[in-house]
């Protein structure tokens, strides 16, 4: 039995429902899709077909664990699946708050296959069961509250007279949680006040038991008079709307939420579910420091090892001669970091040749850890020409998510590079310097310059990879054991630079101090969002790069 | 006895262009695959959203399969095979199609959910650019043939396709075409990585099935449209009619899922502008064409 | 016979449905309640052989209700009908323009000289007459409509484009 079988009992017209539901097996990814391609793990080749939508999905997919706070929204998100569903959890044996795993694996691609077999006799063979419990999580139970048209402000339990006005109060569904709308998944929250109006302070609602004819005739002019005006000098109400933290073309985790004037963003709130609280590196011992970077951004892991490589060699005074070998896995996560945003990019402006291609590739170099798959140089390069003359993706992106520059200057990395401004941490490092290296810069600062300027990186990387020939990545320190000291590095990720303060004592982390690129660029949500239709504004938010795991939440 | 005929060939083709769909999309040619999805489909569980219109809810999938039918039962399959070949065949088609667009507006309201909604007002926004465009080209079919009889367009064709005659015409009604079936890069409705799958995300299960039954009708519907004003419908040599206007409706639906992969999703403002800035001068451009060539024609 | 059942049926449908348009507190149910009312107008004339008249009722208003639909949406309170407002207002001047309009109808219909009855002609032989009239010598009445609606159209959008500073 699955666990999320269907009550009742096995008819032979059941039977061939099971088995159809075995071939179809459609996966909602948890915490997204680009996190299990950066995991090196390829979804459609395995049988699994990713949708947009928890409705249409089979199978909730956790790959690499449920960081906690995205527990509330992916039970919520398993909620809204249609039964017989079932859950896959990837990289870990548990995933609570969600039903028992069904099947469990390791992460590679052979028990992937093996896993996605065993779902499917599964289905075949438990989507009805009469036993079958119901799953009712926390998160997505929700109360009856009676409310004021008028004066939203006033919530009461029982049904009774608005204290205020005298008005019946209207009943509404809230969520059970603390606050509203908090880390709920898209549909359910995105509640179309119909009846309400939460922007109003007008005259006559014109509900219930207010009869027009005692007010006499008002026009629509009239009782619009005091909504908030757009900036197009409309009056129209407006909705909140979540798109996040699982929302399908976003990186996973990150938790927007836009308040819609019609089509147009007029609010932007934004956080992130996964991002690392602080202090999370204290008490570490030096030895552990490596792996525990590694696991902070599963989009970019070799950046932050190499990070942490040179953070504790500052600190223990070492020549960072070991740190400039890594040079050729650095640049190797580049472009397989660059393709990865590609990939999702290309899935949110609905190209999806685009979105195969960069998987397709990000995949194979994945798997191809040498570094000399020449092949697979020549398909990037074939990419980044069609890429450079598709004219309509110019005139798609053109103008989209544009920031002023002097915005843009505050955020050195790839926004600011796109801007005009050359700075790149790397042009100041000797090992670098060597292979005669410099930063891609690109005028435009809006969000086809940032594509553009990915598709240069990455023409750079290849470069510097094919250069070194190795793309060996951190694995252990080989600083000796009890050293102390203030270390202090910079490693520009894919997504910008990231910098890291140590202070070791006798071989444990004291204090730490990381800010990540990710964490200064999700201050220009605001500016990329407000004001733009919501397809430009998301595309403007993507074009950023944002990686929620280095976000503070 | 021909209304039973054309709908099993109107479904069939219908399943057929899921089977290409599938092709598509994940590059392997699976004949069962619309089976067992539509079987597993009906399986599941339906639920419907918490507050929903359930009028407008329930209407609009069975309202877009019966508008693409609809469109379909007054062209012809062959010289016979056609369900109702009324006087004004070629208008009774966008007749049709303009149902199209009340049911995805109905489906966009009816969830009462924020995606839907703002799927559906866009889908309007696209019928506000794509609506002269997939008029126009058949009043210069029509004006060829001298009627709007649908056979007599396809008999009109006997010498030369339309489409070789009026390529203007001929590649503005395949691009309205490929916007009335929200096909990408027209596929502002149900955009998948902007708004979650927008009028689709909402039904799940069987109605789920209905509406994806109704999109792949849409797709054979305009298809057999294009291959009826401009392909020369039935006529070609060696094979009966009927198999002549299979061949070319498949070819035409395969050519509008392929091609819409390689081009990003146009914005709403963008098919607006060229919809109107530059396909209805094109268009009228096109009539002008057609008027000249009849009357030297004629002289 | 058949022909006046399917009339008869598709205008009282017409009435249902302009009926409901009242009934409903939900714009957008209004709207689209109008849209088949006017489709089943568009039936009727197909029912009386008018196919012309009849495809083309059909396929205007179902673009124009949709976009009557939106612009509710847009401007009016309440657009889902969930707070059971009232639809109707200035109810005694509506009664009495409704009685006095229907009266009038009737009187109309049962008093006006229509002539005998004749077969109608075949849809292909009125779609070319239809034709001719139109470019013959209705074609200055045609024209000139066409033209206003065009200007119109060009001047609310001018007028609602807001000046930019």
């Amino acid at each position: 039995m699955i666990t999320g079988a269907r009550k009742g009992e096995t008819s032979w017209l059941r039977r061939l429902a099971a088995r159809a539901s075995s071939k179809e097996l459609a996966a909602f990814v948890v915490p997204g899709p680009e996190v299990a391609r950066a995991f090196g793990l390829d979804l459609g080749a395995a049988g699994l077909r990713v949708v947009p939508s928890p409705r249409h999905a089979s199978v909730l997919v956790v790959v690499g664990g449920l960081p906690e706070g995205l527990r509330d929204a992916a039970s919520v998100i398993y909620a809204q699946m249609m039964r017989p569903r079932a859950v896959l959890v990837l990289g870990s044996d548990t995933a609570s708050p969600l039903p028992g795993p069904d099947v469990s694996a390791p992460m590679d691609q052979e028990s992937l296959s093996a896993a996605v077999a065993r779902l499917r006799r599964a289905f075949a063979e438990g989507a009805w069961d009469p036993g079958v419990e119901d799953y009712a999580p926390e998160a997505a139970a929700t109360e009856t509250r009676y409310t004021c048209p008028m004066h939203p402000e006033v919530v009461q339990k029982e049904p009774g007279a608005c204290p205020k006005c005298g008005m019946d109060l209207v009943p509404r569904e809230v969520s059970s949680g603390e606050s509203d709308g908090e880390e709920e998944e898209e549909e359910e929250a995105g509640e179309l006040h119909h009846g309400s109006m939460d922007h109003g302070e007008h005259g006559s609602g014109g509900h219930e038991h207010m009869d027009h004819t005692d007010m006499g005739f008002m026009s629509m002019v009239e009782m619009t008079r005091d909504l908030q005006p757009s900036g197009d000098g409309l009056r129209m109400e407006w909705v909140e709307v979540p798109f996040g933290p699982l929302f399908p073309g976003l990186p996973g985790g990150l938790a927007l939420t836009f308040t819609l004037d019609g089509d147009t963003v007029a609010c932007v709130q934004s956080g992130s579910a996964v991002g690392r609280g602080g202090g999370c590196l204290q008490g570490v011992p030096v030895d552990d420091l490596l792996e525990h970077l590694g696991r902070i951004d599963p989009l970019s892991p070799v950046a932050y090892r190499v990070l942490a490589l040179r953070a504790v060699e500052n600190a223990a005074g070492v020549e960072p001669a070991r740190a400039t070998a890594y040079l050729g896995a650095l640049e190797h996560e580049r472009v397989v970091s660059h393709l990865g945003w590609l990939s999702s990019f290309g899935y949110l402006i609905g190209y999806e040749w685009l979105h195969r291609r960069a998987a397709g590739l990000q995949l194979a170099l994945l798997r191809d850890d040498t570094g000399e798959g020449e092949t697979l140089w020549g398909d990037l390069s074939d990419l980044l020409q069609r890429l450079r003359g598709a004219t309509l993706l110019r005139r798609r992106l053109e103008g989209v998510g544009r920031l002023r520059t002097a915005r843009a200057a505050e955020y050195p990395g790839p926004v600011s590079r796109a801007a005009g401004l050359p700075y790149d941490v790397r042009s100041e490092e000797k090992a670098y310097q060597d292979l005669g290296f410099e930063p891609a810069v690109q005028e435009g600062n809006d969000a086809y310059s940032r594509l553009m300027l990915h598709l240069d990186e990455m023409e750079r990387s290849q470069e510097i990879v094919q250069a070194v020939g190795s793309v060996s990545a951190p694995d252990d320190l080989g600083v000796q054991d009890g050293i102390s000291g203030e270390g202090d590095a910079t490693v520009e990720t894919p997504r910008g630079p990231a910098r890291l303060r140590v202070r070791i004592e006798d071989g444990m982390v004291r204090s730490a101090e990381l800010e990540t690129p990710s964490g200064r660029h999700a201050q220009l949500v605001e500016d990329v969002a407000l004001e733009h239709e919501v397809a430009d504004a998301l595309a403007g938010v993507a074009s950023l790069d944002l990686s929620p795991w280095g976000m503070t939440r | 006895m021909t209304v039973f005929l054309v709908l099993v060939m109107l479904f069939a083709g219908a399943y057929l262009v899921a089977v290409l769909e599938g092709w598509t999309s994940t590059g392997r040619l699976r004949f069962a695959g619309p089976f067992w999805a539509a079987v597993a489909l009906l399986g599941r569980e339906s639920i419907v959203p918490r507050k929903p219109d359930r009028v407008l809810y329930e209407t609009a999938p069975v309202l877009l399969l019966v508008s693409a039918v609809l469109a379909a039962a007054v062209l012809p399959l062959g010289p016979h095979l056609v369900i109702a070949d009324l006087a004004t065949g070629a208008l009774a088609v966008n007749a049709a199609l303009a149902y199209v667009m009340v049911a995805l507006v109905m489906a966009g309201w009816g969830p009462d959910g924020a995606y839907a909604m703002v799927a559906g007002w866009r889908f309007l926004g696209q019928l506000v650019a794509y609506s002269m465009l997939i008029v126009m080209p058949i009043t210069a079919v029509a004006m060829r043939a001298g009627s709007l009889v649908t056979t007599t367009i396809v008999e009109s064709q006997a010498g030369i396709w339309n489409a070789l005659t009026q390529p203007l015409g001929f590649v503005l009604f395949f691009l309205a075409a490929m916007a009335v079936c929200f096909l990408p890069p027209f596929d502002l409705p149900t955009a998948p990585g902007e708004l979650a799958g927008g009028i689709e995300a909402e039904y799940a299960g069987p109605r789920l099935a209905v509406v994806r039954l109704a999109r792949m009708v849409l797709v054979v519907s305009l298809s057999l449209a294009v291959t009826v004003f401009f392909l020369g419908g039935w006529l070609g040599p060696f094979l009966p009619g009927w198999a002549w206007t299979s061949l070319k409706t498949l070819v035409v639906a395969a050519t509008m899922l392929t091609a819409g992969r390689y081009v990003p999703r146009l914005r709403g403002e963008h098919v607006m502008e060229w919809g109107w800035k530059l396909g209805i001068p094109l268009a009228l451009v096109n009539i002008f064409w057609v008027g000249i060539t009849l009357v030297l024609r004629s002289m | 016979m058949a022909q006046a059942f399917f009339t008869g049926f598709f205008g009282l449908a017409a009435i249902w449905f302009g009926v409901v348009v009242f009934r409903t507190s939900s714009m957008v149910r209004s709207a689209l309640a109008l849209l088949f009312s006017q489709a089943a107008i568009g039936a009727m004339f197909l029912a009386m052989q008018t196919e012309f008249l009849g495809v083309l009722q059909i396929m205007m208003m179902a673009t124009e209700m949709a976009i009557m639909a939106i612009f509710m949406v847009m401007y009016m309170m309440d657009p889902g009908g969930l707070g059971g407002m009232d639809m109707t207002h200035q109810k005694r001047l509506s009664i009495a323009a409704g009685i006095f309009g229907g009266a009038a109808a009737v009187a109309v219909s049962l008093l006006g000289g229509w002539g005998t009855v004749g077969p109608s002609t075949m849809p292909e032989a009125q779609v070319a007459a239809l034709g001719e009239e139109l470019l013959g010598r209705s074609m200055l009445v045609f024209e000139t409509a066409g033209i206003t609606i065009l200007t119109a159209m060009i001047a609310a959008t001018a007028v609602a484009i807001e000046r930019r500073r």
